[in-house]
């Protein structure tokens, strides 16, 4: 877990934008993205979907939440269930996550604090529809010294 | 990937490793062996209880553990159900309205048209409430009916619309109780609504008849305006898909080494007998059922719209539905195979049922003929009537292609569409299109998709299906 700058216990924040990699489909689309922790990994996947969704406009934070999900030991599983649960949030609040701090990420699974804001048709015209998160070719692994993650979604 | 050629349309994937049977691709000329869509029909070949082959239609592209375009029938008692067989949007499908119109007549006010349909039929992201919130009671009822439970609220083009609906537009097995507070949530307000991507509504015109019988048959006269409108459905389908997945992707293996094996956790699965397996299969029937109960939702709105913008009575526009079918489905189905009866659960996912004449569960009116087809193209050249065949039935499990299939990654086709005006073009050529984004628009134009006339045509060589008409579009509405 990367540390606060006091070196207390507390994340790093991430917001909008965040580095991400398109990966080809024929369908639909996949993010890829890399961290120097498993944790910097996860919170750029989430600003990834969160980029996809917003379709490149800006993201005003509205409110903090925290999400939290089990995941038996697997990062991958852990980390298409985070996506899981803010799509639907997505789908049914219109909620687009513009910051996110990873707090935990471990063999029970993750624990995010999540800063929403709401999809706005105009701003987020050329957002992309996202209805899905996808166990195929998921991906959450070292890559050199850090950590590179890859999801593909249904859209 | 090894291919060896059983004929001119057919190359098959011998069975090797864990494949229970070897995969049969249909298309003109050798598919590209490093096509990733291949290895997903050589996985699906690995399903327990898959019976004869893991089928790819022509239109096969690449999808999440199935392909696009895959046919798996299952034995029923013995075989795995595998929600990703059907995949997330559960019952998409196509569905074709006849009318009275000529097409020369109506081409001069298509913009009306267009913008009315657009108007009264909830398109795009999230699209909601072409019709109040449904209550927790008019859910189960929409679960439990399909589409009957629209026609019973005047949502129709003529009388005998569920006739007219593969299955009577409702898979009696539906379970309501199986679909979770969250699926409900997300569908709760969408029925009637088109959605984005792929999902549009045409105003077309029978610009060919290639079989005047069986056209004539169907209601499709040349020159005369058709309705197409492809939709499933929506939040409430993929909320369905999604949980199912997220239940069966850890615990599979403790079905036994078989569904260890399987290579890719999209593609986990249950017995078809078991808790899980039967409890997917209930909330995947009631799913469907809403996708039904939409497109009739939509019927019924469109219906009105194009009389509205065109100051006519529903007499006169005379609009009656030639058929629905599904796209995504797992349906239990008796076959022949191997000359003995049995019943399957035959697994489309990105293909159509297809049954030939004679068979009973082809609609009376149909049934001398054979069960109409119903292939969408891409919204710049044109889509297909064709009509199943007896073939199909000892080949394909009676199922055929879905429709063009993708050619370029929707990246690639945004990439390709910089600088242009899809809407323009397509003006040009005389089809008028709306659309709630223009992204939409250039992931969706005819470049990215193969041609359409391809595919089917494969489907008419290889024997599995007949063309019967060419529609080609007018007026489109997209999300």
């Amino acid at each position: 877990m990367p540390r606060g700058p006091d070196g207390d216990d507390e994340g790093v924040r991430y917001a909008l934008p965040q580095p991400y990699r398109e990966v080809p489909h024929t369908a639909d689309v996949g993010v890829e993205v890399e961290g120097a922790s498993p944790e910097e990994a996860l919170a750029r996947l989430v600003l990834a979907f969160a980029a996809l969704l917003a379709g490149g406009g800006a993201v005003e934070v509205e409110r903090e939440e925290t999400v939290s999900v089990d995941a038996d030991g697997d990062p991958a599983r852990a980390a298409v269930t985070v996506l899981r649960e803010l799509l639907f949030r997505f789908a049914t609040e219109r909620l687009i996550p513009g910051a996110c701090e990873v707090r935990r990420l471990d063999g029970r699974g993750a624990e995010l604090s999540v800063g929403f804001g709401r999809w706005d048709p105009v701003r987020h015209a050329e957002g992309t529809d996202v209805k899905a998160v996808t166990w195929h070719a998921t991906r959450f692994e070292r890559a050199g010294a850090g950590w590179r993650a890859r999801v593909l979604l249904d859209i | 990937m090894k291919l060896r050629r059983v004929h001119d349309w057919l190359w098959e994937i011998p069975r090797e490793g864990g494949m229970k049977v070897p995969g049969r691709v249909y298309s003109d000329g050798m598919p590209a062996p490093d096509d990733p869509a291949l290895v997903q029909v050589s996985n699906v070949a690995f399903l327990p209880g898959i019976v004869k082959y893991s089928l790819a239609m022509p239109d096969i592209h690449w999808g999440y553990g199935f392909p696009i375009g895959g046919v798996a029938a299952v034995d029923a008692e013995d075989g795995a159900v595998s929600p990703g067989g059907v995949g997330y949007d559960i019952n998409c499908g196509v569905r074709v309205l006849s009318t009275r119109l000529l097409a020369a007549e109506i081409r001069p006010r298509v913009h009306d048209v267009t913008a009315q349909l657009y108007r009264d039929i909830p398109t795009g992201v999230g699209s909601s409430h072409a019709i109040p919130r449904l209550t927790d009671a008019e859910m189960d009822s929409v679960l439990a009916k399909g589409a009957r439970w629209a026609v019973g609220r005047g949502y129709a083009a003529g009388s005998d619309d569920l006739d007219r609906c593969e299955e009577g537009g409702g898979l009696a097995g539906a379970d309501p109780s199986a679909v979770s507070e969250r699926a409900r949530k997300r569908g709760a307000d969408q029925l009637g609504t088109l959605g984005s991507g792929n999902h549009f509504l045409e105003v077309d015109s029978v610009a060919e008849v290639y079989d005047e019988a069986v056209a004539g048959a169907y209601g499709l006269l040349p020159g005369r305006v058709a309705v197409q409108i492809h939709s499933g459905s929506r939040g409430l389908g993929y909320q369905v898909c999604d949980e199912s997945l997220a239940e069966l992707t850890p615990s599979m293996a403790r079905y036994g080494p078989d569904y260890a094996a399987i290579p890719d956790p999209q593609l986990a699965c249950a017995p078809v007998s078991s808790p899980s397996g039967r409890r997917y299969l209930g909330a995947m029937q009631a799913a469907a059922n809403f996708a039904w109960a939409n497109r009739q939702v939509m019927t019924g709105l469109a219906v009105r719209a194009l009389c509205h913008a065109l100051r006519i009575s529903e007499r006169d526009l005379g609009a009656r539905l030639v058929y629905d079918v599904c796209h995504n489905v797992a349906k239990l189905e008796d076959h022949l195979v191997d000359g003995r009866p049995r019943r399957l659960l035959v697994h489309r996912k990105g293909a159509t049922r297809a049954f030939g004449p004679g068979d009973p569960r082809v609609p009376a009116a149909y049934r001398d003929v054979g069960q109409p087809v119903l292939i969408p193209g891409d919204m710049g050249r044109y889509s297909y009537v064709l009509a199943g065949t007896a073939r199909a039935m000892e080949e394909t499990f009676g199922s055929s292609c879905h429709g063009a299939g993708r050619l370029m990654s929707r990246h690639q086709a945004l990439k390709l569409a910089r600088g242009r005006s899809i809407a323009r073009e397509l003006a040009d050529r005389g089809i008028e299109v709306i659309s709630r984004g223009k992204k939409t628009l250039g992931e969706e134009m005819s470049e990215a998709y193969k041609d359409v006339a391809r595919v089917v045509g494969v489907m008419a060589s290889a024997g599995i299906s007949t063309l019967v008409a060419r529609l080609e579009p007018m007026g489109v509405i997209k999300g």
